[in-house]
């Protein structure tokens, strides 16, 4: 543990002081003042467009730092060679891993409540204004979707560092996360429909489903960790919903970092 | 280099700007579009490319619905919407609530100007009836299937049970239980919608749509008005009045209401009131 925390902080201080982290905060500033803007002219259910806008920039935040901020902190010191001076220390490779991923979970952690202050000092705000048009709204299901959608990036960023582990470039790195993330936020859709081709406008071979059947275990099915909806129409989810979820992200979030180390500990760093 | 012609020519060009954004909106409205061809995929597809902001698609579609609609109004030709176009709000509206289908606005969008304008009450009632499914706390939403059933379909026996259904909602208003019953037994149109539309207007936050309802709630109060004159001038004379006057001048009526929507009032030779605005407000 001793040698885990300082890579660890020096992974979220070197994310922190990345002016890409500024950005991202400006960028979600600006599409909450939007969103807020666009919610007004809903004229019945306001709070729902309002939620649907908050959360959405939320987890867009968030997804803005994995891709830009927290593949860069991994990358950057394969890329630069300064990994040398990191593993000529006496720190095993798996160590450097999980450091790695402990400081990108902090770093993600502190993006997801800062803008999560953000959104909420906005929602409170509207509500002030305009308390007729929240008729369904809830706190605790809005924090409930901010808090699962950060499992889903964590899930993620353990991803990210498992294609980092074996990949040299941090472009291809960066595009292996993007795919799988596109990958696992339709994959749960996409299951739902093949398997009710009578909501499909076109045939679909067997061939097809039996694959997308075989895909859904393998890639991570993000759309778990969405409850944005549900969270703006105040529809609980269930207790043991949201337990499985959890523990979802987190045996698949252990699964990719062991991976990662496995692989990270083979591999010939150039 | 100097401030101040730095200046000056950045203000001009600001300027040129403004008028190139200008003219350049106004061009793009008179473009040429595409009639007929405006094709809204389907909203599982939508759902699926959009990731997991599929509630902010939603609030997409919706919102391109409404200022369709708004837009509408700007136009000087008839009719003000053409069919194609009512083709495509619905499937938008369709599109919106198939990728969040617990969202109220598009299911009250489609519900006034299907209905109204369109003369697409099928249409209006399939989307309603999703919604209602969906929303099972929401006791407007059979309200409004209800109402469609009695005034535009003229199925009062489905429009009572749609009420009954609207009354054992939490929250619903305790006049619909008897509207139900009363509907189930004779034929009062226009009272009965004149109790509908005032349950409806309640119920409607939006203040474009309210003064849309009001308005009709007006007109229907019109024609209410007139034709218990209508009624009265019947009992006492044994004939239909041959114009609308005659119960003012027989004392019946103080005055003639006035139709909100421009159009007169008049009785026809059956002693059924009607406006002469009534057939552009009609339904096609």
């Amino acid at each position: 543990m001793s040698t885990l925390l300082p890579i660890a902080l020096i992974t979220y201080k070197e994310g922190i002081r990345n002016k890409a982290f500024f950005g991202v905060s400006l960028v979600a500033l600006l599409l909450l003042c939007a969103g807020a803007l666009i919610s007004i002219m809903v004229p019945q259910e306001m709070g729902k467009a309002a939620v649907d806008m908050a959360l959405s920039v939320i987890s867009f935040s968030g997804l803005l730092v994995v891709f830009f901020v927290g593949i860069n902190l991994m990358a950057k010191d394969l890329d630069r060679r300064t990994i040398y001076m990191v593993l000529s220390r006496p720190i095993s490779r798996s160590q450097y891993i999980i450091g790695k991923f402990i400081g990108m979970l902090f770093l993600i952690v502190m993006t997801m409540l800062f803008v999560s202050l953000l959104a909420i000092i906005l929602l409170f705000l509207l509500k002030m204004g305009y308390p007729d048009r929240f008729e369904r709204f809830s706190w605790s299901l809005v924090l409930l979707a901010a808090f699962l959608s950060t499992l889903g990036l964590v899930l993620l960023s353990s991803l990210s560092i498992l294609f980092a582990s074996f990949t040299s470039a941090s472009f291809v790195t960066s595009a292996l996360t993007v795919v799988v993330y596109i990958i696992g936020q339709s994959l749960g859709d996409m299951k739902t429909l093949v398997e009710t081709p009578q909501s499909f406008p076109v045939g679909i071979s067997p061939f097809i489903v039996k694959l997308v059947q075989t895909v859904y275990y393998i890639f991570p099915n993000l759309s778990l960790f969405d409850i944005k909806m549900q969270a703006a129409h105040n529809l609980s989810p269930s207790f043991s919903y949201i337990v499985w979820t959890a523990l979802y992200g987190l045996f698949y979030t252990c699964v990719a970092i062991t991976l990662a180390a496995l692989i990270f500990k083979k591999k010939e760093v150039p | 280099m100097q401030r101040s012609p730095v200046v000056a020519f950045l203000i001009v060009l600001s300027l040129l700007h403004v008028i190139a954004l200008g003219r350049a909106t106004e061009e793009r409205r008179l473009l040429p579009k595409a009639d007929g061809s405006a094709y809204v995929i389907p909203g599982s597809l939508i759902k699926i490319t959009a990731l997991e902001f599929d509630g902010l698609a939603s609030d997409i579609m919706f919102l391109r619905a409404l200022l369709f609609m708004g837009s509408t109004y700007e136009r000087k030709e008839t009719p003000r919407v053409k069919s194609w176009e009512w083709k495509w709000f619905y499937d938008t509206l369709t599109a919106s609530t198939d990728i969040d289908p617990y969202f109220l606005d598009p299911y009250l969008l489609g519900n006034a100007y299907l209905t109204w304008g369109g003369g697409m009450v099928n249409e209006a009632n399939t989307l309603l009836e999703k919604g209602s499914r969906y929303r099972d706390w929401d006791w407007t939403l059979p309200l409004y299937i209800g109402f469609n059933h009695f005034y535009f379909l003229r199925q009062n026996e489905k429009a009572s049970m749609y009420l009954m259904h609207a009354s054992r909602r939490p929250g619903a208003s305790p006049i619909l239980a008897s509207l139900a019953a009363k509907l189930a037994y004779k034929e009062r149109k226009t009272e009965n919608a004149v109790i509908f539309m005032q349950e409806i207007l309640t119920r409607t936050e939006d203040e474009d749509l309210k003064k849309y309802f009001e308005m009709r709630l007006e007109y229907l109060n019109g024609v209410l008005l007139l034709e218990k004159g209508v009624s009265r001038y019947k009992a006492k004379f044994h004939k239909v009045p041959s114009n609308l006057n005659q119960l003012v001048k027989e004392r019946i009526l103080m005055a003639l209401p006035a139709d909100p929507y421009g159009g007169t009032y008049y009785v026809d030779s059956k002693g059924i009131v009607k406006s002469t605005s009534e057939l552009q407000l009609m339904p096609q």
